[in-house]
C-alpha cells in the first residue's frame, strides 16, 4: 500500500463494488432463507462482510461496501431506503479499515485480534451513529435510541463480525498468496 | 501514429520477468514480432507463462504487476514504456480469459461504450462508434440488452466489442474459448480470421491447438516453462510439440505415436456389465419434466432413462440444452415438476438431498464455488461429518480419499492456496470422501489444460469403489475415450441414448444438435470396423 | 436464485424527472419536517409525502411488505419510547404528569424497577405526532427502489459532484448483483450436495454463525480472485483518466427547475416559519385535554 490507506485507484473502484454487491445480496440471501435466530440476536451474518473488506482493502472500500452494500439489499428485500442507516453500514467498514496499512499477514495471530476489536468497535460506532440520528429524525430520547436501535444493532453485528472477520482473514491469506498484483 | 504502416506492429527482444513474489523467472529470453493482419497462435501448457507475455505486451507489466523486468517491447517501433496509458489501450486491446470477469457494465451498450467514455470523447461520437462496432460483429440486435442475461457466446461477442470498440491495432486474445461450447468456439474463431484479414495483428493464446488450426493460422509460437520451444509455420509444430502436453489433431498423433513405443496402459475401473440385472439399477428417470418457474418455460421435456451399475456416462448437447438441469435431479436439487426421479427405488420428493447425497456424489464445475477450510483434510472431513459418521470413519475416508487424488503431501495446505488443476482435484476428493455410488460431474475438465484434464480423467475413472459415473461435457473427445454410453440432449429433450459408436456415428443427428465432431472421432469411425471400440489416438496407433 | 430490481417505467409523471431533482428535493422536504413538531405541520407533510407516492403508481401488492415493515417499526419504537420515560424530541412537554387518562403502576420483577407508564394527554399526543413525523419521512423515501432507474445511479451522483470513480463503483456494484446471487445458488447447491443443511444450524448462537462459513467463504474468495481481472479489463480500458464522459445523459428540464423550486420553496418556508417567527412547536389540540380524568 505505497500511497496510504486513502488511496481510491482502480482497484479499490473494483473492490469496493465486489463488496457491496456481496453485503447486499448475502444480507437478502440470509433473510430469504429464514436463518434461524436466537432472542435478539438475529443471524445476519453477512454485516463480517463490510468489515472484511475494511481490513483488506482499507477504508475507502470498506466504507463503500458497507453504505452501497446496505442500499442494495434493502431495494433486493423491498424495504425501502434509510439513508441514515446506510450511513451507518458504510462507517462499520470504514472502522476496521484504519487497520489496513499495518496488516503484514493475515493469518497472524495478533493482526486477527486487532482487526475483532477494531470490528467490535465500528459495530458499536457504526450503529450508534444512525440510532443518535434517530433522535431529531423521530423525536426519540436517548434511550429509547440506545436500547431501541443501538443495542441490539450493536450486539448482533458485533458478534457475527468477531466470528466470521477472522474465518474470511484466514481464507484470504492462502488466496493472497497464490498471485495478486 | 503516421509510421504505423511502415514498422511492425509488435517486436519482442529478449524479454525477461519474474513476478515479485517468486524467485523463478516466469518467462525468459522471448524474442518474436508480428505482422499487420498476422494470425499468431501462442500455444503452451498451464502456467508456461503465456498470460505472462500477454501482460507484458498490454501493460499491464510492470504498471500492475509489479517485479524484474528486462528486455524490450516495441509497439510500432515505440518502446512500450513510452506510451501513455490513453496511446497504449488504442494500439493493444485485450480479451481477457472469461467475459463474465470482463464486463463491468448492466448493459450492452454501456460495456461497449466503457472505453471510449474513460477517453472522454464526446458523446455523439462514442454512440455512433458504438453502433458501428455492433453492426461490425452483427450484434446490433443485443444493444439493449442486459448483460447478465447474455449467453455465453453473445456475451463474448460484447467484450470483445468493447475491446475493438477503441480501435486497437493489436489484438490479444487470452484463451477466448474457454466457455464456450463447440459450436460457439468454431463461430468465434472464424470470426477471429476476419479481423486478422482486415488488417489486425492477432495474438491468440489457446491449448485447444486442435481447433485452432482450422482457421489457418499463420505462425504458431510455442512456449513451455517460460522458454521458447518453437516459433514458426503451424506444420513445423506438429513435429515438435509434445503430444502429450498440448491437443493436436488426431491424424497427427497417429502418426507420431506409432513411431514411438507403446503408450501406458487405461485401466478403468468400472467395467460394463454384460447384462443388467434390475437390482442394478441405481438412478431411474421417468417421465420427467421441469421448468424453473411456473411462469417460465419448460426446460426438460419428458425425459426418461436408466442409470446402471457400470454405466459411464457422457451427456452432450448445446448450451442451455438443460444438460446440468437434468443432472441436478439426480441428488434432488431439483424435483421433476412432473414424473419421477427414483434413486434406488426411493422417489426424489420423498428424500432429502442431504440422503441422497449419501449415494450420489456431485462435482460442480468450479472448485471456487465449494472450497472453504483452512486445510485440505478439514475440507475432505465436511461432506462425511455432515453425513455424521464416526470420528474413525471420516478418518479413514478421508486418508483414502487424499491418496486416491495423489495430495498427500497438501493434506495440511489451505485448498484456496493451490492451483487450479489441485483444487478441482481437491474438490473430487471431497465427494469421495463420501463414500458415493455414483459420481456425477459438471464439465469436469473446463478450465484446465489437455495435459491436466487427461491425467485428471484417467486417475478418476482409474479410481475404485464406483458403481457408476455420469459426466457433462462439450468436449466430444472425452466422450470419446471415456464413456461408454452416451445420452444427447438437445433443446430439453434427450434425442439419443446408446453406445458411443451408434450415437456419434449419427452424422446427421450431431449437426442437428449442434455437436461438433472431431478429429479423434473421424478416425475412430473410419477405423471402427477393425477396431470394434472407440479409444484414445495413441492407442488406436498401435491397435492397427 | 435471480434477483430483479424494484424499478419499472410507470410512465407517470414522476418517472420524467431528472433524478438529481428527486434527489434534491426528496432531502429539502426532509430538512423541513424535521424543524417542527406540530402536528397540523406534519399532516401537511405527510399529504405531501403520500401525495408523491400517489404519483408514483405503486400497487399496493408491491409495497405491501414495505408498509407492513414501516407500520411495525413505528409503532414498536414510538411504544418503546413512550414505555421508556417518552422523552425526546421538544422532550419537557412529556414530563407532566398533569391531564392522566390512564395509570398504572407495576415493577419490573428481577431488577426491581419502577415503571409508571402513566398516559397523559401530552404524551398521547406527541405519540401521535411521532408517529405521522416517522411516517411521512419514511414515505418520501422507500419509493426510491421502485421509482428511480438502477442504471442512471452512476451518471445521477456523478452528476451532483460526488467523485467520478465514486459514482462508477456505485455503478458496477448493481453491475455484480445478479452474478452474485446466482454464485450464491450454486454454493449452496454445492455445499447441500456435501450433505450441509442449512435449515438445519445447531448448536449455540456462536456455532451456529460459524456454520455459516461454507456458505460465505466460498464466494467472497471467489469474487475477490474475480476482481482482479475485473481491475485489468478495466485498466486495459483507461479506466481512472483525468475526465471521464457519462454515456446516459441528465439534462435539467423546466420541470425539473419547477420540482426543485417547489422544494425550495418549502424549505425556505420552514426556516422562515420555524426562525422568523417561531412557529410549529409541539402541540395539542383542544380537544384531547377533555379525553383526561
Ligand atoms: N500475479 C502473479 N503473481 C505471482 N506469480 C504469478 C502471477 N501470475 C502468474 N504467476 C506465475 O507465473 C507462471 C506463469 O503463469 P501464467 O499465468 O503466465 O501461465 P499461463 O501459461 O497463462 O497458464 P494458464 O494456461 O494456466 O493460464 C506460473 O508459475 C504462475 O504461478
Ligand atoms: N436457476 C435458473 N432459473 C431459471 N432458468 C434457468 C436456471 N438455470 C438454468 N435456466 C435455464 O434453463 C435452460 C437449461 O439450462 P442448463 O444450465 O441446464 O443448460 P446446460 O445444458 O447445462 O448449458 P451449458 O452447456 O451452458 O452449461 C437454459 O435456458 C437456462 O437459461
Ligand atoms: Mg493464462
Ligand atoms: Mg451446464
Amino acid at each position: 500500500m505505497k500511497n496510504g490507506i486513502w488511496k481510491f485507484g482502480t482497484k479499490e473502484v473494483v473492490y469496493g463494488a465486489i463488496g457491496a454487491a456481496l453485503y447486499g445480496v448475502l444480507s437478502w440471501a440470509t433473510n430469504y432463507l429464514a436463518l434461524p435466530a436466537a432472542g435478539n440476536i438475529s443471524l445476519r451474518p453477512a454485516v463480517a462482510i463490510p468489515m472484511f473488506f475494511g481490513v483488506a482493502f482499507g477504508p475507502i472500500v470498506g466504507f463503500i461496501a458497507g453504505a452501497v452494500g446496505n442500499v442494495l439489499g434493502d431495494f433486493m428485500s423491498g424495504w425501502g431506503f434509510w439513508w441514515h442507516w446506510d450511513l451507518g453500514n458504510g462507517l462499520m467498514g470504514l472502522i476496521p479499515g484504519l487497520m489496513a496499512a499495518s496488516v503484514v499477514s493475515f493469518k497472524a495471530r495478533p493482526t486477527i485480534v486487532k482487526a475483532v476489536i477494531y470490528s467490535i468497535v465500528a459495530a458499536a460506532v457504526g450503529m450508534l451513529v444512525p440510532s443518535l440520528l434517530e433522535i431529531p429524525l423521530s423525536g426519540l430520547d436517548l434511550n429509547t435510541a440506545l436500547v431501541g436501535y443501538w443495542f441490539p444493532a450493536f450486539l448482533s453485528n458485533a458478534i457475527n463480525g468477531a466470528i466470521l472477520v477472522p474465518i474470511l482473514m484466514v481464507a484470504y491469506d492462502a488466496v493472497s498468496s497464490r498471485s495478486g498484483r | 501514429m503516421e509510421n504505423h504502416a511502415i514498422s511492425t506492429p509488435l517486436e519482442i527482444k529478449n524479454l525477461n520477468f519474474t513476478y515479485r513474489i517468486r524467485t523463478t523467472p516466469a518467462i525468459e529470453n522471448i524474442n518474436l514480432s508480428i505482422n499487420p493482419g498476422e494470425l499468431m497462435l501462442v500455444a503452451g501448457a498451464s502456467g508456461s507463462g503465456k498470460t505472462t507475455l500477454m501482460r507484458c505486451i498490454n501493460g499491464l507489466i510492470p504498471r500492475s504487476y509489479t517485479g524484474i523486468i528486462a528486455g524490450e517491447v516495441n509497439l510500432f517501433g515505440t518502446p512500450i514504456d513510452q506510451l501513455s496509458m490513453s496511446e497504449l489501450s488504442q494500439t493493444v486491446g485485450t480479451l481477457l480469459q472469461d467475459p463474465e470477469r470482463q464486463i463491468v457494465a448492466s448493459y450492452v451498450l454501456n460495456e461497449v461504450a466503457f472505453g471510449l467514455e474513460n477517453l472522454a470523447w464526446e458523446r455523439e461520437k462514442i454512440i455512433q462508434r458504438v453502433d458501428e462496432t455492433l453492426a461490425f460483429l452483427n450484434i446490433s440486435n443485443l444493444r439493449d440488452r442486459e448483460t447478465f442475461t447474455l449467453s455465453g457466446g453473445e456475451r463474448q461477442k460484447v467484450a470483445l466489442a468493447g475491446v475493438l470498440a477503441m480501435n486497437p491495432k493489436i489484438l490479444i486474445l487470452d484463451e477466448p474459448l474457454a466457455s464456450l461450447d463447440p459450436a460457439s468456439a468454431h463461430e468465434a474463431l472464424i470470426l477471429f480470421r476476419r479481423l486478422a484479414d482486415e488488417g489486425i495483428s492477432i495474438m491468440l493464446v489457446e491449448h485447444r491447438v486442435d481447433e485452432v488450426l482450422a482457421i489457418k493460422p499463420d505462425r504458431v509460437f510455442y512456449l513451455d516453462e517460460g522458454k521458447e520451444i518453437y516459433s514458426g509455420d503451424p506444420g513445423g509444430l506438429f513435429y515438435t510439440a509434445n503430444y502429450h502436453r498440448i491437443k493436436l489433431p488426431a491424424e497427427i498423433i497417429l502418426e507420431r505415436a506409432k513411431a514411438e513405443g507403446q503408450p501406458v496402459k487405461f485401466n478403468p475401473a468400472i467395467v460394463k456389465l454384460s447384462e443388467i440385472q434390475p437390482d442394478q439399477k441405481l438412478l431411474e428417470f421417468k417421465n420427467v419434466s421441469f421448468s424453473y418457474d411456473p411462469t417460465l418455460p419448460e426446460v426438460l421435456h419428458n425425459i426418461s432413462f436408466d442409470i446402471n451399475k457400470g454405466d459411464v456416462i457422457a451427456v452432450l448437447g448445446h448450451n442451455g440444452a438443460g444438460k446440468s438441469t437434468l443432472v441436478k435431479h439426480a441428488l434432488g436439487l431439483l424435483k421433476p415438476t412432473e414424473g419421477q426421479v427414483l434413486l434406488r427405488g426411493i422417489p426424489s420428493h420423498k428424500n432429502t438431498v442431504a440422503r441422497a447425497a449419501q449415494t450420489v456424489g456431485y462435482v460442480f464445475q468450479s472448485p471456487g464455488h465449494m472450497l472453504f477450510a483452512p486445510t485440505v483434510k478439514e475440507e475432505l472431513a465436511f461432506g462425511p461429518e455432515n453425513l455424521k459418521l464416526s470420528p474413525a470413519e471420516i478418518k479413514e475416508n478421508v486418508d483414502w480419499a487424499i491418496k486416491t487424488v495423489n495430495m498427500e503431501e497438501y493434506a495440511d495446505s489451505p485448498p484456496l492456496a493451490l492451483s487450479y488443476g489441485q483444487q478441482k482435484r481437491v474438490s473430487i476428493a471431497a465427494i469421495l470422501s463420501m463414500r458415493t455410488r455414483v459420481l456425477v460431474m459438471d464439465e469436469p475438465t473446463a478450465g484446465q489444460d489437455y495435459w491436466n484434464y487427461r491425467f485428471f480423467m484417467d486417475s478418476i475413472l482409474e479410481m475404485p469403489g464406483f458403481g457408476s459415473i455420469v459426466f457433462i461435457t462439450h468436449d466430444v473427445d472425452l466422450a470419446v475415450v471415456y464413456a461408454n454410453r452416451i445420452l444427447l440432449l438437445s433443446e430439453g429433450k434427450l434425442v439419443a441414448d446408446g453406445s458411443p459408436k451408434e450415437v456419434l456415428g449419427d452424422a446427421e443427428m450431431l449437426k442437428r444438435c449442434r455437436v461438433l465432431p472431431t478429429s479423434l472421432l473421424d478416425i475412430n469411425l473410419k477405423h471402427f470396423p477393425k477396431t470394434g471400440r472407440f479409444m484414445r489416438a495413441e492407442e488406436l496407433a498401435h491397435a492397427l | 436464485m435471480l434477483v430483479t430490481w424494484k424499478y419499472r417505467n410507470r410512465g407517470k409523471f414522476l418517472d420524467t424527472l431528472d433524478p438529481r431533482a428527486r434527489w434534491i428535493t426528496s432531502f429539502l422536504v426532509l430538512f423541513s419536517i424535521i424543524q417542527f413538531w406540530d402536528i397540523r405541520f406534519m399532516l401537511f407533510f405527510f399529504v405531501l409525502a403520500m401525495t408523491q407516492y400517489f404519483m408514483t403508481g405503486l400497487k399496493w401488492s408491491e409495497t405491501k411488505r414495505v408498509w407492513m415493515f414501516v407500520t411495525l417499526l413505528v409503532v414498536v419504537i414510538v411504544g418503546l419510547n413512550a414505555l421508556l420515560s417518552g422523552r425526546g424530541g421538544p422532550g419537557e412537554v412529556l414530563q407532566s404528569t398533569e391531564h392522566i387518562i390512564w395509570e398504572t403502576n407495576f415493577t419490573i420483577p428481577l431488577v426491581n424497577w419502577d415503571f409508571h407508564p402513566n398516559i397523559t394527554v401530552n404524551k398521547l399526543a406527541f405519540a401521535l405526532t411521532q408517529i405521522i413525523r416517522m411516517l411521512s419521512s419514511a414515505v418520501l423515501f422507500f419509493i426510491i427502489p421502485w421509482t428511480l432507474d438502477p442504471r442512471l445511479y452512476g451518471v445521477t451522483f456523478g452528476g451532483m459532484g460526488i467523485p467520478y470513480r465514486f459514482a462508477f463503483s456505485m455503478d458496477l456494484a448493481f453491475r455484480f448483483v445478479p452474478s452474485l446471487a446466482r454464485d450464491f445458488g450454486i454454493t449452496l447447491d454445492a455445499q447441500r450436495a456435501r450433505g450441509y443443511e442449512i435449515e438445519k444450524l445447531e448448536g449455540g448462537i456462536f456455532q451456529m454463525i460459524r456454520r455459516v462459513a461454507p456458505l460465505i467463504v466460498p464466494i467472497v474468495m471467489n469474487s475477490i480472485i474475480n476482481g482482479e481481472d475485473i481491475t485489468n479489463a478495466m485498466d486495459l480500458r483507461c479506466f481512472g483518466l483525468e475526465k471521464r464522459t457519462w454515456i446516459e445523459k441528465l439534462t435539467y428540464r423546466r420541470r425539473d427547475y419547477a420540482w426543485i423550486g417547489f422544494g425550495a420553496a418549502i424549505f425556505v418556508a420552514s426556516l422562515i416559519l420555524n426562525y422568523g417567527f417561531n412557529v410549529g412547536e409541539f402541540w395539542v389540540p383542544e380537544f384531547m385535554y377533555l379525553l383526561a380524568k
